[in-house]
């Protein structure tokens, strides 16, 4: 009796740890993958999961650094305007004749800085993060048109292996740098102390400040790390389409934000997990694709996609929802 | 009988019980028409549970409540309103972007013809009622300018406005000046000279002698007694409401004080609730803090803890002045803090018990990684020395008892090597086991020579635990009192009796 109890105990614990919706989201995968299967045989080839794999790795990438912000309590709004400014610094950068490794490594550096100063902002004017951060995207949009002067910046084929080339002749490489990204994040999520930090500052500040953690310098941390992987999508994107588009990424930060949530992780900060945020990202990666397979015209897709994903955060809630 | 024409409200035999404790105990109330009466007790006594019943809040397990000549088995918010029932909060339940006239009439605003608010006569009406209360406002003021005496007082007043009967003040003068006192007072004695009947509760003995028409003593639930008008003086309501046998309570082991070790606390101040506050506690001693609600004692040691920003104090450390600015300095210098209120403030419910008690640590270590396998084993050995009964580390600790819960976050602070321990109302809301167990286990720091800061509203427990207790009172020392002048009633005494 006391067994059973003890067993039931930890199977809640277990469910609770943020897996639960891991859980759930497995089996939707799956159910959706078999009632796919069924309805198209395109659907279950190496070649098509490839591809909604490489579809999702942008997005995947930019999501990763939403979620690791929501999970300290702040909500990122700035990825989709800041890739676009990110995007135009690296394709001036490369026009004028600066080395890939340079390119890709000031780039970067440059999305980690932004991300800082976003961070900075949001914790020196405790304003509400979503406000904050709502203002800001508004600069990096008129950044994204400034810094390339409002045109297209046309790469002519350089850069162009960084995100289109396939490891063995198979596998298009953003999607081992969505896996290796997903992997450092779930790890620095886990088992550093920063990780362990900005649970515990989305999971309840007060107690993490009177425990003395400096809350400040932990969310500005989090946004810079947000910043630093949307630069990175943007090498992968510009290198995909061969040029930089000042209005790109625009719907990043709400597909960002619902991939999250989705995953498991909590607007109000502190619960989620990395592997909830993959498969997150990967369902409504899922989703579309089959929308597309099933030839649903993309006006539809819209529609159908926003109820979907209402479904899937209301079944990976199932549970831990409270009555009020 | 024409007394009986006066009465407003009567309340019978009212009972209230909540587990484990008997709140309210077949208690006997009357209240006049032009009457202020105060009701006066410890904390603990009762006094909240009364409000509440007749706000509607709670419903009393037994006896009747007669208002207007009609019996009731229980009053709900919205019947107790209708009844002209008005409890006046200190801040709540103003529409602050609205002005004082607007909040006055609030909802039944004069119209013109065309349906519209006739602000001119809103005003009008607004400054008659005001100058009639002798309230010196502007009418026109956005309600959120007002400073806290000011906005009691246009509750006050819409109280008068929508003609309610009886008044229940509930420590209306926490943190108030004297001159603002002295207008609330004089505003409340108004009221009551209009037909109003006042039921006022306050721990401050200068005010209730100052208004009162009688006083009702209430002790652990049950009335001890009312008195008329200056049939008494401050110390016999003193001993009224003390009487608790503090000998049956928990006898603790001695620990040896080493007098000669010591942290000084010298001159700190918020400019608000706590006002130029000195002492030192020594190794090995438990200093107790006791004072009333709002006497501040948990803005003390918020100060001393660094997690608000003080105007004055300087912190000694054996010898060696240290400077605290944040939790994590006063954490590095070996403080710890159990706050009053541990599930907001003191723990992250839906981590597991691990996760919480390593929370103070993450700090205190090096390194940038988490040490899994060493940190379950050093949580196992805190949950194992401290008896913590959870299935496993990997435990929410939303799902442990109160006393549980109390034990992971003192393992917290243990694991983080804390010496100078701050125990804000250590055992409140947990059962009477897992007391005794707090208890033993801040002995036993004790021993081992921590220092020992215990902020407790539970009169018995303070004295049954602590070797000096510091008495507050409005953000001061009212008096440090040795162990052989530990009694309840001097505690009392200089907590709510005298002058300061």
């Amino acid at each position: 009796m006391k067994d059973a109890l003890v067993r039931s105990k930890k199977v809640a614990n277990w469910k609770n740890k943020g897996n639960k919706s891991v859980l759930y989201l497995l089996v939707i995968i799956i159910c959706a993958i078999i009632v796919m299967s069924l309805l198209d045989p395109k659907f279950f080839t190496a070649r098509n999961l490839l591809n909604i794999l490489n579809q999702q790795s942008t997005l995947g990438i930019a999501t990763i650094g939403v979620a690791i912000a929501m999970i300290s309590g702040c909500i990122d709004l700035t990825v989709g305007n800041l890739l676009a400014c990110t995007a135009a610094i690296a394709a001036l950068l490369l026009n004028a004749e600066v080395g890939v490794v340079w390119v890709i490594l000031l780039t970067c550096i440059s999305g980690l800085a932004a991300g800082f100063v976003n961070g900075l902002i949001v914790v020196k004017t405790k304003i509400d993060t979503f406000i904050a951060t709502l203002g800001l995207m508004s600069v990096y949009q008129g950044l994204a048109l400034i810094i390339p002067g409002g045109n297209n910046i046309y790469l002519r084929g350089k850069l162009a292996s960084f995100g289109t080339y396939r490891v063995a002749g198979q596998i298009p490489i953003p999607v081992f740098y969505f896996i290796i990204v997903a992997i450092i994040a779930y790890f620095v999520m886990r088992y550093f102390k920063f990780g362990r930090r900005l649970y515990s500052i989305g999971g309840n500040p007060e107690t993490a400040f009177l425990a003395g953690i400096n809350l400040d310098r932990n969310r500005i941390g989090a946004y810079a790390i947000s910043g630093f992987l949307a630069s990175f999508t943007s090498l992968i994107v510009i290198s995909r389409i061969g040029q930089s588009q000042p209005a790109m990424g625009v719907a990043y930060p709400l597909e960002a934000i619902a991939a999250a949530v989705i995953g498991g992780v909590a607007l109000s900060g502190g619960r989620g997990s990395i592997p909830g945020v993959f498969l997150g990202v990967i369902l409504l990666g899922l989703i579309r694709n089959s929308l597309n397979i099933l030839r649903v015209q993309s006006f539809y897709q819209y529609v159908m996609l926003g109820v979907v994903i209402v479904i899937a955060v209301t079944l990976s809630n199932l549970g831990s929802r409270k009555k009020v | 009988m024409s007394e009986r024409e006066n009465i407003l409200l009567e309340v019978r035999q009212c009972s209230k019980s909540f587990p484990g404790v008997k709140a309210f105990n077949k208690v006997d109330f009357d209240l006049y028409k032009g009457e202020v009466h105060c009701v006066v007790g410890e904390n603990g006594a009762g006094k909240t549970t009364f409000i509440k019943m007749l706000s509607g809040a709670l419903h009393p397990d037994e006896g009747t409540i007669i208002i207007g000549g009609k019996e009731y088995s229980h009053l709900n918010p919205a019947l107790a309103h209708e009844l002209g029932i008005q409890t006046i909060y200190q801040e709540l339940s103003l529409a602050q972007d609205l002005t004082v006239a607007e909040n006055i009439f609030v909802g039944n605003w004069p119209t013109n013809r065309l349906g519209l608010v006739s602000f001119e006569e809103l005003y009008k009406q607004a400054r008659m009622l005001l100058d009639s209360l002798k309230i010196d406002l502007d009418v026109q003021a956005l309600v959120r300018t007002l400073n806290v005496p000011q906005k009691q007082s246009v509750q006050i007043a819409k109280a008068m406005a929508i003609e309610a009967k009886i008044f229940i003040l509930d420590e209306p003068t926490a943190a108030y000046s004297t001159n603002e006192i002295n207008n609330l007072l004089g505003l409340v004695k108004k009221c009551a000279e209009n037909g109003v009947g006042v039921i006022y509760i306050s721990h401050h003995l200068e005010e209730v002698f100052d208004i009162h028409d009688r006083i009702t003593v209430l002790r652990d639930g049950n009335k001890v007694a009312t008195h008329g008008k200056k049939e008494v003086s401050s110390e016999e309501i003193i001993r009224e409401m003390v009487g608790r046998d503090v000998s049956k309570f928990y006898t603790r082991e001695k620990a040896d004080i080493d007098w000669a070790e010591a942290v000084e606390f010298q001159d700190f101040s918020d400019g608000g609730s706590v006002l130029g506050v000195s002492f030192k506690v020594h190794k090995g001693e438990i200093l107790g803090f006791a004072g009333m609600v709002g006497s501040g004692r948990t803005e003390l040691t918020r100060l001393i803890f660094g997690a608000d920003s003080r105007i004055s104090g300087t912190t000694i450390v054996e010898g060696r002045k240290v400077g605290i600015n944040s939790p994590r300095e006063a954490i590095n210098e070996g403080f710890a803090c159990l706050t009053e209120d541990r599930q907001k403030t003191g723990m992250i419910l839906q981590h597991s018990v691990e996760w919480n008690t390593m929370l103070a640590h993450l700090n205190n270590s090096r390194g940038i990684f988490i040490n899994e396998k060493l940190e379950s084993k050093n949580v196992r050995q805190y949950v194992k020395s401290l008896d913590i009964k959870t299935p496993s580390i990997k435990q929410i600790v939303k799902n442990l008892s109160g006393g549980n819960q109390q034990k992971v976050v003192l393992a917290k602070w243990l694991y983080a090597n804390a010496k100078i321990i701050i125990f804000d109302e250590p055992t409140r809301g947990i059962d009477i086991g897992s007391k005794e167990e707090i208890y033993k286990a801040m002995v036993e720091l004790a021993k081992q020579g921590k220092y020992i800061l215990m902020i407790s509203s539970d009169m018995p427990e303070l004295i049954a635990m602590c070797d000096r207790i510091v008495v507050m009172k409005k953000g001061k020392i009212a008096k440090v009192l040795d162990k052989e002048e530990i009694s309840e009633e001097n505690i009392l005494t200089y907590s709510i009796g005298g002058t300061l």
